[in-house]
Formats: C-alpha cells, sequence, structure tokens
C-alpha cells in the first residue's frame, strides 16, 4: 500500500519528476513491557515518505503517533523492523553517527517549544550548529540569517522567558532549520499557540516547504494544517489507517460536518 | 540512489562547552547556591581543622623554643655553680652543633685539639643513642638487659664479657625492640671507655676549677650578701658587664653580644619580680590590695597583686605605699611592674600554650588520627550531598538534556557538561569554605594562645592548606557528580518529546 502512495504524489512546484524517498519504514513493530504486560505500540509500519513532501500525521492519543515519530526521528529503536533515513539504516549508525545524523539530517520542532531556557534566541539556534563544528563566527552570521527568515531578527538577544509562545515556537523553528535539515520533524506545533499565532507557524512551515523544498512530517490535530499539506496519514492502534491526498480528504472532511 | 553520508559527530569546543555550562549555573544560582553551600561548609571544615593542626605545630614548637630561651638564667645559674655529671656533659655535647659556644667551650676545657673533639663529639653522639635507646625500653626489659645499671655505668656493665653476652641473648629474644648498632660498633665504644673517663674528668676538673673561680670573684664583690646563691642571683643581672667579663676569664665560653644581655635582662627580671614578690609581707600595701579587691588583708596573695598591677596608675599607688612601709623602691617604676606584670602574664601564656599543644605534631600535616577519620566522614556527608543536589539537578532538567541529544549533542558533552558544572561549584564553594575555615581557625588559635603567638603562626603553610582544600573540594565535587551525570548522559532523547 505504502508504494502505491508514494508513486501517486508530487504537486508541489520544486518537486522535480525525480523522486527520491527520504524516510522508508519497513515492517516497524515496537513492544513496550509495562510491568510484566507486553504493550503493542506499533503494529507493523511501513511507510514512504517523499523528499520535498508535506505530509500531516494524525491520530488519538495512544495511537502509537509518538512511537512513530521517535522512530522515524532516529530518537528510539524499533523491535522489529527498520528505518531508512535517506537510505541510511538507523539501527546500523554508532552513537556517534546518530548524533551526526539529529544535528545534520533532521530538525525537531516541539509541542512545547523546549528551547534551553539560559540560552538567547540566537544561542538557542547557534548550539546545534557548535554541535556540528561549524565556527562561532560563521554560526552567528548564519543564525541571525536564519532568525531573519523566521522575524525574529531584532531579538536574537531575548531569552525565551521573555517571548510570547509564538515568538518561542518560531525560535524553535530557527533552531531546527540551523543545520540545514532534509527532513522537519514537528509534532503538534500550533497545539499551545492561539489562532493567529499558529497560523503564523504554520505560515513559516508551508515558506519552508515551497521556498527551500524541507520535507515536513507533522503530527497535528489543526484544520488549517491539513488544508495546506500534500498528504494525510491517520494512525490507530499502532497501524496505518489510512493514507489520502489533500483533495480527497476535503470531500470527507465537508461530507463529515455536512452529517 | 545517492547515498549520504553520515560522519562522526565532534566534540563541542571547551569554549563553548565552559559557556553553556556557565549560563546553566547562572540561570539556576539559587539551587547552584544551595550545593555551593554545601560544598562551603565541608570545606570550611576541613580548612578549619588543617589550620589549627598546623597552627597548634608551628605555636608548638615557637613555645618550647621560647621556653628553652626563658630558661636561660637557670642554665647558667646550674652552670656557674656546678660542673655537672659526666652524663650531662656526654648529652650536652652530642646535642650540640659543632662549633656552637658550648662546643668551643667543652673544647677549651678538655684542651682538645680540632679534630680530638670532633672525635669525642661522634663518640658522645653515639652513646647519646645508647641511653636513648635504654630510656626508651620499659623496666622489665631494660633490668633483663642491663640489670640496674644508669647512664655511663650502662657502658661498664656492658664492657663485662659475660654481661655482654647475655645483652645479646636479651635483645634476640625480644623481637619488638630494635637495636640499630652493629656488635662491631658496640665493641669499639665500649674500648674507648678510658679515653672517655679521661676526656670527661679532665672536663670535670676544669669546669670546677671554674666554678671556684666564680664563687671566689662572687665573694670579693658581694661581701655582705648571706649566702653563695644569693650572691649570684645579684651578680648575674650584671652579666652584660664586668662580671660578664668575669665569666670569659675563667674559661666559659659567653657570648658578650647576644647570649649576655639576654640573661643579664631575664636575671634583672627575676631579680625585681623576687622583690616584688617579697614586698606584699609589709601591712600598708597589703591593706592597699585588699581594698582594692574588697578582700581582708590576709587574704591577700602575690597573684592579686601581679593582677592589679597591670594598671599603671594602681603602680603608681603601690610605689608610694612600698616607700611608705620602708621598702627600698631603687630601680623601680611604674612602668617596670607593669611590664612585670605583662612578662608573668606572658610566661602564663607560654604555660598554656605548652600545655594545649602537648597533643599537635602527630601525623599527615599535625592531624591526629581521630581528626583524619572525622574529616574523612565530613567529606564523605558532602560528597552525598553534592550527589542527592546534581541528581536533582539532573532529574529536573530532563527535557534540557533530551533537547540537546536532540539538537546533536554527544554522551560525553552531556556528561562533561555536569561534571564541569559540579566543578565549577567545587572551585567557588572550596575558595569561599577554605577562606572561612582558615580565618575561623585563625581566630580560635589566636584567642586560644593569645596576640603574641601571631609571629609564630606559619602563614604560608595555612595558604598552602587552603589550596589543598580548594583542590580537594573541586575533586570531591568532581567524583560527586560522575554519576549523576552519567545517569543524565544515556537519558533517552526521546524524553524531549514528552509534553508535562
Amino acid at each position: 500500500m505504502a508504494e502505491n502512495i508514494a508513486t501517486e504524489q508530487g504537486q508541489s512546484p520544486d518537486k522535480n519528476a525525480e523522486k527520491r524517498i527520504i524516510i522508508r519504514t519497513v515492517g516497524l513493530k515496537k513492544t513496550y513491557m509495562m510491568k510484566d504486560v507486553l504493550t503493542q505500540a506499533l503494529r507493523g509500519v511501513d511507510v514512504a515518505i517523499d523528499q520535498g513532501e508535506f505530509i500531516s500525521v494524525m491520530g488519538p492519543s495512544g495511537s502509537g503517533k509518538s512511537t512513530f515519530f521517535n522512530m522515524i526521528g532516529a530518537l528510539d529503536s524499533p523491535t522489529v523492523g527498520r528505518v531508512f533515513i535517506d537510505e541510511v539504516d538507523v539501527a546500523q549508525l554508532t552513537a556517534e553517527e546518530l548524533a551526526y545524523l539529529r544535528c545534520h539530517k533532521i530538525g525537531y520542532i516541539f509541542q512545547s517549544y523546549n528551547l534551553i531556557k539560559y540560552m538567547t534566541a540566537l544561542e538557542n539556534v547557534t548550539t546545534p550548529m557548535a554541535f556540528g563544528g561549524v565556527l562561532p563566527d560563521e554560526a552567528r552570521e548564519r543564525g541571525m540569517e536564519i532568525l531573519d527568515l523566521v522575524g525574529l531578527k531584532d531579538r536574537w538577544h531575548h531569552r525565551p522567558i521573555e517571548m510570547s509562545g509564538g515568538q518561542q515556537q518560531r525560535v524553535a523553528i530557527a533552531r531546527s532549520l540551523a543545520n540545514n535539515p532534509s527532513v522537519l520533524l514537528c509534532d503538534e506545533p500550533t497545539a499551545n499557540l492561539d489562532v493567529n499565532t499558529g497560523q503564523e507557524i504554520i505560515d513559516i512551515l508551508v515558506r519552508l516547504n515551497t521556498e527551500k523544498g524541507v520535507t515536513i512530517i507533522c503530527a497535528t490535530h489543526d484544520h488549517r494544517m491539513m488544508n495546506i499539506c500534500d498528504r494525510l496519514m491517520w494512525i490507530r492502534d499502532g497501524q496505518i489507517d489510512r493514507i489520502a491526498n489533500r483533495d480527497d480528504v476535503h470531500i470527507e472532511l465537508a461530507s463529515i460536518d455536512g452529517e | 540512489m545517492k547515498v549520504i553520508n553520515i560522519d562522526n559527530q565532534p566534540w563541542l569546543s571547551m569554549p563553548r562547552t565552559m559557556k553553556i555550562t556557565t549560563d546553566g549555573i547562572r540561570y539556576r544560582l539559587f539551587r547552584a547556591s544551595v550545593t555551593v553551600a554545601v560544598i562551603t561548609v565541608a570545606v570550611a571544615f576541613l580548612m578549619n581543622i588543617l589550620a589549627e593542626s598546623l597552627i597548634k605545630r608551628a605555636i608548638a614548637a615557637n613555645t618550647r623554643e621560647r621556653i628553652l630561651k626563658a630558661q636561660l638564667n637557670s642554665i647558667w645559674a646550674s652552670k656557674l655553680t656546678s660542673p655537672g655529671s659526666p652524663e650531662s656533659i656526654i648529652i650536652e655535647t652530642a646535642t650540640t652543633e659543632k662549633g656552637s659556644d658550648l662546643y668551643k667551650e667543652t673544647q677549651a676545657f678538655a684542651k682538645f685539639d680540632d679534630a680530638a673533639m670532633e672525635d669525642f663529639q661522634e663518640l658522645t653522639k653515639d652513646i647519646n643513642y645508647i641511653f636513648n635507646f635504654f630510656e626508651s625500653l620499659d623496666y622489665a626489659k631494660r633490668r633483663d638487659l642491663v640489670h640496674t645499671s644508669e647512664g655511663v655505668d650502662i657502658l661498664r656493665y656492658l664492657s663485662d664479657p659475660e654481661n655482654n653476652k647475655t645483652f645479646y641473648i636479651g635483645l634476640s629474644r625480644y623481637k619488638s625492640i630494635h637495636f640499630d648498632m652493629e656488635k662491631e660498633e658496640l665493641d669499639a665504644i665500649l674500648a674507648k671507655i678510658p679515653q672517655l673517663d679521661a676526656s670527661i674528668n679532665a672536663i670535670l676538673a676544669a669546669r670546677r676549677e671554674a666554678n671556684a673561680k666564680i664563687t671566689e670573684i662572687l665573694r670579693r664583690d658581694y661581701p655582705n650578701a648571706n649566702n653563695d646563691a644569693e650572691r649570684l642571683a645579684m651578680a648575674l643581672p650584671n652579666a652584660d658587664k664586668e662580671f660578664g667579663d668575669s665569666i670569659r676569664s675563667v674559661g666559659f665560653v659567653f657570648d658578650k653580644e647576644t647570649v649576655a644581655p639576654e640573661l643579664a635582662r631575664q636575671a634583672q627580671r627575676l631579680q625585681d619580680t623576687t622583690r616584688m614578690k617579697n614586698s606584699i609581707k609589709d601591712r600598708p600595701v597589703r591593706q592597699l590590695i585588699a581594698q582594692e579587691a574588697n578582700i581582708l588583708p590576709a587574704d591577700v596573695n602575690d597573684v592579686l597583686m601581679w593582677n592589679f598591677l597591670n594598671d599603671k596608675d594602681f603602680a603608681e599607688k603601690y610605689l608610694v605605699k612600698m616607700a611608705d612601709s620602708g621598702q627600698n623602691i631603687e630601680g623601680l617604676s611604674a612602668e617596670l611592674l607593669v611590664d612585670l606584670a605583662k612578662g608573668r602574664k606572658e610566661a602564663e601564656a607560654l604555660e598554656r600554650a605548652e600545655r594545649l599543644t602537648m597533643d599537635a605534631g602527630r601525623g599527615f600535616m599535625g592531624l591526629g588520627e581521630r581528626l583524619a577519620w572525622l574529616l574523612f566522614v565530613s567529606l564523605l556527608v558532602c560528597g552525598i550531598g553534592i550527589t542527592n543536589a546534581m541528581m536533582m539537578s539532573v532529574t529536573e532538567r530532563f527535557t534540557e538534556i533530551a533537547t540537546l541529544k536532540c539538537l546533536g549533542a554527544l554522551d560525553g558533552f552531556i556528561m562533561i557538561m555536569f561534571v564541569l558544572e559540579s566543578c565549577f561549584m567545587g572551585v567557588v564553594g572550596g575558595t569561599i569554605g577554605a577562606i572561612i575555615g582558615a580565618l575561623i581557625g585563625l581566630g580560635r588559635m589566636l584567642s586560644a594562645f593569645g596576640v603574641n603567638f601571631i609571629s609564630a603562626i606559619p602563614f604560608l603553610d595555612v595558604l598552602g592548606g587552603m589550596l589543598i582544600s580548594v583542590i580537594l573540594g573541586t575533586l570531591l565535587a568532581a567524583v560527586a557528580a560522575v554519576l549523576p551525570s552519567w545517569k543524565a548522559a544515556r537519558l533517552a532523547p526521546m524524553e524531549a518529546m514528552r509534553v508535562e
């Protein structure tokens, strides 16, 4: 099923004829042992995500959505199955290589921003660069560029506590872009924000997707997000319930609303 | 399909690591300051004990020296009147330095050339070792080895072949005692007994002769005194003047520059003190003190007198009363009385210092076994405290650590971050603690011994102790942080995804 859908896609202006699969999972299963009770968080997930795609992932809590995110973000290892990020098998990597992968290939955006509280906006952005070995001067220059991109150039010296939620999330986006990642993993980025600031964040994400061709995988319950994404994916009971193009979903949503 | 390169993640540069760590500490200043306080207290305790031990040891040495110096009067008084014993000559010669006054004097009395004197001193050193060896034995062992012999008689006892044999048999029986002298060496010493006797007799005879001459001079100069002891007491204050020349003329080596003025001063003080002690015999004087202390004249003693004489006004009144009761106050002044009272206080302080420092000077840096144990326990408690604080720090920073790992931080970086944080707190807490501990130790020691011991305080040693304390505090903090930081480094990065 996954292969079918992967080949059906491709409408973004940057996405050329040659489609590259950026993240691919094969038979992904994850079981947790909690006090002698075996919990199956994932029961065999096969999915392929193209480069430059904007995909929304939905599912009720406890559906295994978070586990799925941890797997494709190289934050956790599956019990059975494999995760390929840019065709590299994550299970084969050493600790140093994993750190490199997280640093350079994936950008993480969290629901509660997770900015480092004692760093300024600029320092937050340049920290991943420093981890990646970028020299301080260059990092500062690039950090300011990225902050400019999210519209926070003037507030580079502010600490998270001095910024609003929307601004913090924008800094978090800037931080995730620090090392030009191929994939942005967003875990409900607008859940903690009001309608207007949420829209700002969505706009930034869309711009990144269309202008820079960054692949965006986004867990969300936000309807606006569903409107602009390329594909939608539902996870239920540790399995992929459905994957559909946006156009198909529109009809469905309408019909649900109509009921 | 193009396969991307996955490299090893490089290590974060040290300056950046430091900056992240210090920024973190600054942000959590309150928690950090509590941890610092724990380290401060522990290091202050360590430093306090260290400082007190060091100071105590130094004061003990200083006190011994000062007491020895203050005994100049009694040393010379006995030297000028009695020739001493063979044992005292041996011990004196063995413990004096080559070229000292005593060394030269003995050489002159024995009429030795330089080489002979050197030989004689070597011999006395060996004999002194034998003396010390037998002094250290308990009664039963000593009786078994040399029967009841004492002093030089031990050598005579051992020169008897029969006794010599039983001595070595006894020595082989007692495994716990070590006589570090070969049989040949001991035999050589025993062979020199006649020579030793001759030397010592020569010295004794010369000294006896010198003593006789001194007595003669004293009788000539002080015909009115009751006895020879009184004459000597009257003459000694003049040791820096004509009486010093007399001492030198009969053959004693008596340094005019260093020893003579000090001896004269001490003798003069002794004389004045005796005079003052006798002054309270008269009724008007007693009444004055009784009035001041509000007690009966019969209860007045010299301790009271000295206490009141610390006050200059009282000393002046006292002098008037002394004159009223017909005492000779020539050479006495209020200043001198105050000074004498102070001197008595100082002598008391010396005595007290000697008593208080009896236990000083054993073990590493003057620490006793009990104190070392106490220190170890306090450091252990402090270490557990730091570990606990760091554990809390790790727990409340789960998200931060996990986020850093998502951003590409290596496990090693997380570990270094926490150890470094602990080290910083160790340095700060250690420095504050070392200063506080040293100050408290200094204050306590000064209040116990008196301010006049300030010159005896080994500031350099205390500074060294402070350095050791800071290093120890930092090391302790670093070691205590290893477990929490290891826990932090092992934290799964997916913790960052969790929403509180």
